[in-house]
């Protein structure tokens, strides 16, 4: 045997183990022994993988549940958000080898990795989650569930908001609470800009589509219908992005780049407005220190007068690993730390996450004045719009469909007509997806 | 006393084993995986249907077409910058030290770092525009639009490596031997025409290196897109390599991810292949 063939039989047969270890890796695994969460004698660690302060609000969360369930412990991973889908696609694309008990999922995610990794996550209605549900908006648990089934615990919401500098509109001599349609925002904008010179609104004009996604989910469109077909030519998806173009042609809009830059306009006050989720209110107590008691909150202008003026943007759910022998003391833990008001409580006070439970909308925390607001019930505002949001419509192609929806922004703001840059966008989306366009 | 023959290869084994694991194996695995489909979670076997779609990918196209633009601009003036640095550096008399270490510290610096400080710079309002504006020219729209974003990446990456060539060069340079300068100074040579005659022929093989590594490079481009520009606007930026990412960890599509990768590797056996042949090296 000459020495070549020597060394390909060795790698061969080491390819051949390695394929046979990532096989056994997922099959192998005992089957769950269940009511393990309210057994004190068998002690269990829990997994999970998350970002930020959700972190935090997850560990807090044991604390509490360990009052109850000494025997129940957790380790939170911090990985960064891109990262955990990172790995979280790998390790499901790898048959769910090294995957945590427990993920943070964001909203518009989650119908694409149910689609993708249809047997990945627990269908959490086996475990009785559906008598729950009620506690939770029309929108989270449309967007939560597939098919009738929950496969995500409900935690943050984003109810939209336009973040506004009390100092500039007083400067300007506008009143904020006057503003109820965008066209009113559109004149009030004109003349914060001539008079302080500052812009009505950041976006990242060529990267991100924000703005616009608040915009047609006020209008209860979105780039999908609920049946999944593209919405695209929708007269009021193209009423949102000439909206849009109108602040744009104004000179209204301040080009950003990326989410350090809006948090700069955000600092150094060259926008007098920033329509973001509730969950912006930390970003701005954090970085905008020297502005406390300037800023005010008002809600999303409406398309005409009296129309609808809530929103969503962003939040986030739980998924459980489907593979995880642990299932059933992931599930008593995350059923306990998404419905008990209490626990939510402390993840909004303590990490500024807006919850989604609505019984913790009656906790005091949120009938209270905020100080860096100069005292306005800014929770309260936000609790009650919770209720009012549509349901936006991500399907598995949301990422693709976003990508279509900033390239049709970037033309509209190079000065292409709304109404043809989504066209043109819903066409290249209908080729790469199959999915059929609806016509106006 | 003879060695018995599967000593070495006992001795090896470690290095086998690594490489196979981290190595091979991903290599095949994706090599399968490029003919696969993702059906509802599991992987079928789709035959040369990823292959097909390539085709008919109108983004893929435009990322390839992206990709040799940047190419094609980026290689030659990146080397013709190195070698004129090298140059100079190589008859500086003093300070040299302090130039070589300021030319190679960005191919050094954390990549994140860099990006993050290139696309403040390159804002609307960044230092870059303010600077434009200050000397009476216009603010030019670095990220936002399509010919100047790609300009953009091709300062960027110019910046990064175009220092790390250099000490190539400057290596290569040291081992030119002298005699072939005076020869050619007694003959008459102007320092441009020993520059020509002397020095490029002379680092022939030096420049292969560094053009194939470059082509490679480049043909890779991922870093630079994704924390400048995302890739936009509207795709102008958009990599290969930047698309095999997109289609893999956010379209979950990672078949067809495999296919992209196998089209890059590809690319650069054909473009390695062919600048051999254009320099007649063996």
């Amino acid at each position: 045997m000459s020495k070549w063939m020597k060394l390909s039989t060795v790698m061969l047969g080491i390819s051949l183990i390695a394929t046979a270890c990532g096989g056994a890796n997922n099959n192998n695994q005992p089957a769950a022994t269940p009511g393990t969460g309210d057994n004190n004698v068998e002690k269990v660690e829990l997994t999970a993988w998350a970002w930020n302060v959700n972190v935090g609000a997850l560990n807090e969360a044991m604390t509490m549940y360990q009052k109850d369930h000494p025997n129940v412990s957790i380790k939170v991973e911090d990985i960064g958000r891109l990262d955990v889908y990172d790995k979280l696609s790998t390790g499901l694309a790898a048959g769910g080898s090294g995957l945590p008990d427990i993920v943070l999922v964001e909203d518009d995610r989650i119908q694409g990795y149910l689609e993708a990794f249809p047997k990945g996550f627990q269908n959490l209605s086996d475990k009785g989650f559906d008598a729950k549900a009620d506690q939770f908006p029309a929108f989270k648990k449309e967007l939560t569930s597939k098919d009738g089934k929950f496969y995500a615990f409900p935690f943050d919401a984003g109810p939209t908001g336009m973040f506004y500098r009390k100092d500039i509109f007083e400067k300007a001599g506008v009143d904020a609470t006057k503003i109820e349609t965008w066209d009113d925002f559109l004149a009030a904008g004109q003349t914060i800009k001539s008079k302080t010179g500052a812009y009505a609104l950041p976006a990242d004009k060529f990267k991100d589509d924000a703005n616009f996604r608040m915009m047609m989910n006020e209008l209860g469109v979105y780039y999908f219908d609920k049946d999944g077909n593209i919405d695209f030519n929708n007269p009021k998806v193209v009423q949102a992005m000439a909206t849009l173009k109108k602040f744009g042609d104004a000179d209204l809009v301040k080009d950003v780049n990326g989410w350090d830059g809006i948090v700069s306009a955000t600092v150094d006050g060259s926008v007098a407005t920033i329509p973001f989720g509730a969950w912006y209110y930390g970003t701005i107590i954090d970085q905008a220190k020297d502005t406390k008691g300037k800023w005010g909150v008002f809600l999303l202008p409406a398309f005409e007068k009296g129309g609808n003026r809530a929103a969503n943007l962003g939040g986030s759910s739980w998924m459980l690993n489907a593979d995880s022998e642990r299932v059933d003391a992931a599930y008593g833990f995350m059923e306990y730390f998404s419905t008990t008001s209490a626990v939510q409580a402390v993840a909004m006070e303590k990490f500024g996450l807006f919850p989604s439970l609505q019984s913790t909308y009656s906790e005091p925390a949120f009938q209270a004045d905020n100080e860096f607001f100069g005292g306005q019930k800014i929770w309260k505002l936000f609790g009650d719009e919770m209720a009012n949001i549509p349901t936006p419509y991500y399907t598995k192609d949301y990422a693709m469909a976003m990508d279509e929806a900033v390239k049709a922004q970037a033309h509209v703001f190079m000065d292409k007509d709304p109404a043809k840059a989504l066209k043109e966008a819903a066409e290249r989306l209908a080729d790469r997806t199959k999915r059929a366009v609806n016509n106006g | 006393m003879r060695t018995k023959s599967y000593v070495p290869y006992l001795f090896l084994t470690p290095a086998i084993v690594l490489f196979a694991v981290f190595m091979v194996y991903p290599i095949l695995y994706s090599f399968l995986l490029s003919f696969q489909t993702s059906v509802g979670g599991e992987f079928e076997f789709a035959g040369l249907d990823n292959y097909r779609r390539l085709f008919q990918d109108e983004i893929f196209w435009t990322a390839l077409k992206n990709t040799f633009v940047i190419l094609i601009i980026q290689v030659p003036l990146m080397l013709t910058i190195s070698i004129v640095l090298a140059t100079f550096l190589n008859t500086a008399k003093s300070f040299k030290g302090l130039f070589r270490v300021s030319f190679f510290m960005p191919a050094v610096t954390s990549l994140v770092a860099y990006s993050i400080i290139f696309s403040i710079m390159l804002m609307g309002d960044g230092l870059i525009n303010q600077a434009l504006q200050a000397i009476g020219l216009n603010g030019v729209p670095w990220l936002s639009h399509p010919l100047w974003a790609k300009a953009a990446l091709i300062l960027a990456i110019t910046w990064r490596w175009a220092g790390y060539n250099m000490v190539i060069y400057l290596a290569a340079m040291q081992n030119i031997p002298e005699s072939l300068y005076e020869a050619a100074s007694l003959d008459g040579a102007s320092k441009l025409r020993q520059f020509f005659t002397v020095t490029v022929p002379q680092l022939k093989p030096v420049i292969l290196f560094t053009a194939i590594l470059s082509t490679i490079g480049t043909l890779q481009l991922f870093d630079e897109p994704y924390t400048l520009t995302k890739g936009g606007p509207s795709d102008a930026t958009l990599s290969i390599g930047m698309y095999l990412y997109q289609t893999g960890f956010r379209y979950y599509d990672f078949g067809y991810a495999s296919t992209l990768a196998y089209v890059i590797v590809l690319l650069i056996a054909i473009l390695s292949f062919v600048q051999f042949k254009l320099t007649g090296d063996e």
